[in-house]
């Protein structure tokens, strides 16, 4: 075996091991017949352009495109549903912020929101309004532009990316930050890479009704006059009830939801899913431990992440034991896309 | 389906006979004037697609110098879908032209 076909099998290895017992030999064929003679002493190597293309059809195969197994056409609907339900949530957030502007400048309330005219924060104020773009990002999905909605999230996700990283990278060694500012950037780009990722060329994501793409607006409202009612209700001994808002709200929902899916026996996708972003929410909320004094917050957020660890290992459990063999036939119903052909 | 530049020559490359992976990405370059080199990794990609959507299927297996070769073919499917994908991009072209003919009777008067 030559030198160069060698490490051409060794680029092949990025394609999972089903894949490439049926296409590693007809595929080095090609290539070796494309590269035409290459003598070892001249230590040939194949091309970037070869490795990318490899690398583009390793994760394609990855997440259920054409000729993936079931196995991977389970992991590829499962990246899927993230995305759909972190836009969902970035959605309801930037729903929520309007309606708060909205508020501040009929009512010339909360000026801190908009800011003076003129000013550094009212400027912040607008780019931050490019957030609104997500929840244009989620209805474009739902409703099966797929372009439209990986611009607009990307355009949605980069102002706070932006904010995050700039304090980040001036700082210092981005090692020497704090947990919960990765935790944070982690969280805010998982869902728009899932989606970037995901719902790739040999995908038709499903077209959903309007009701349902218009939900985050509904859960937008409800949040915001949720939070309206515990404010003005809230007793003054009561400081742990505000970790039940805002993400604590997004925690409390995160549990009914991955308890409905444990008790429906809901299918791998959406128990991997709901691992996926449980762990996301647990990474968000973890490091708010080391800036709590202990008492009935401190407690209140130990409580808050012993219920996603829980609810996320039996998940991840319940998901791991439903995957299809990797190289198995079992049929698997496709709930956010479908593959084309 | 949405037909692409790299699947639609592929199955150009297809009509008149069988044609093994290397096959496929010679006569696309021919077919492109050499616009388009189909990576390996792309080509298979792309075969993956034609044979899911039964466009294109294995038409036979030989072994070369120990490695396997396959051959793929259009089916009539896949002839169908090529027929039409040319048709509209006939059209489209003969709508450029028609255009751009009127822009230059319009700017020569």
């Amino acid at each position: 075996m030559s030198l160069l076909e060698q490490r051409y099998r060794s680029v092949l290895r990025l394609l999972p091991a089903s894949y490439r017992a049926e296409r590693e030999e007809e595929m080095v064929d090609a290539f070796m017949e494309l590269s035409g003679e290459a003598p070892d002493e001249v230590n040939p190597r194949p091309r970037w352009g070869e490795i990318a293309s490899v690398l583009s059809l390793s994760l394609r195969v990855r997440l259920g495109g054409a000729g993936a197994s079931p196995r991977f056409v389970a992991w590829g609907e499962a990246v899927r549903l993230v995305a759909l339900l972190g836009l969902g949530y970035q959605a309801v957030g930037s729903v929520n912020q309007l309606l708060q502007w909205g508020h501040a400048l009929a009512f010339g309330t909360h000026v801190a929101w908009t800011g003076p005219p003129g000013s550094v924060e009212r400027l912040v104020s607008i780019v931050s309004a490019a957030d609104l773009c997500s929840a244009v990002a989620f209805v474009a999905i739902m409703r099966g532009h797929v372009r439209t909605a990986k611009v607009m999230a990307a355009i949605g996700v980069a102002p706070t990316l932006v904010y995050m990283l700039i304090p980040m990278i001036l700082a210092g060694p981005l090692t020497d930050r704090p947990l919960s500012e990765s935790a944070t950037l982690v969280f805010t780009a998982a869902p728009v890479i899932a989606l970037l990722l995901g719902f790739h060329s040999d995908i038709t994501p499903r077209r959903r009704s309007w009701a349902a793409s218009l939900w985050p607006a509904a859960a937008g409202l409800a949040v915001l006059g949720g939070t309206w009612l515990v404010v003005a209700l809230r007793p003054y001994d009561l400081d742990w009830l505000h970790l039940w808002l805002g993400f604590g709200t997004t925690i409390l929902v995160w549990a009914a939801g991955a308890v409905v899916v444990l008790a429906r026996r809901s299918s791998p996708p959406w128990a991997l899913a709901m691992t996926a972003t449980g762990l996301l929410l647990l990474a968000v909320r973890l490091p708010l431990l080391d800036n709590l004094p202990e008492g009935a917050s401190w407690t209140m957020v130990c409580a808050q992440c012993a219920v996603l660890w829980a609810l996320s290992t039996a998940l991840a459990w319940m998901g791991a034991r439903g995957l299809p063999g990797a190289s198995g036939t079992s049929a698997l119903t496709s709930e956010v896309g479908e593959r084309s052909g | 389906m949405n037909i692409t530049e790299p699947m639609f020559l592929a199955m150009t490359a297809l009509v008149d006979e069988p044609r093994h992976g290397y096959g496929i990405v010679q006569e696309v370059d021919r077919l492109s004037e050499g616009h388009v080199q189909l990576k390996i990794g792309t080509l298979y990609g792309v075969l993956d697609r034609l044979s899911a959507a039964g466009l294109v299927e294995l038409d036979r297996e030989e072994a070369q110098q120990g490695r396997l070769r396959r051959y793929y073919r259009l089916t009539d499917d896949g002839a169908k879908v090529l027929r039409e994908e040319a048709a509209r991009m006939a059209a489209t072209a003969e709508a450029a032209t028609v255009r751009l003919r009127a822009r230059t009777a319009g700017g020569a008067a």
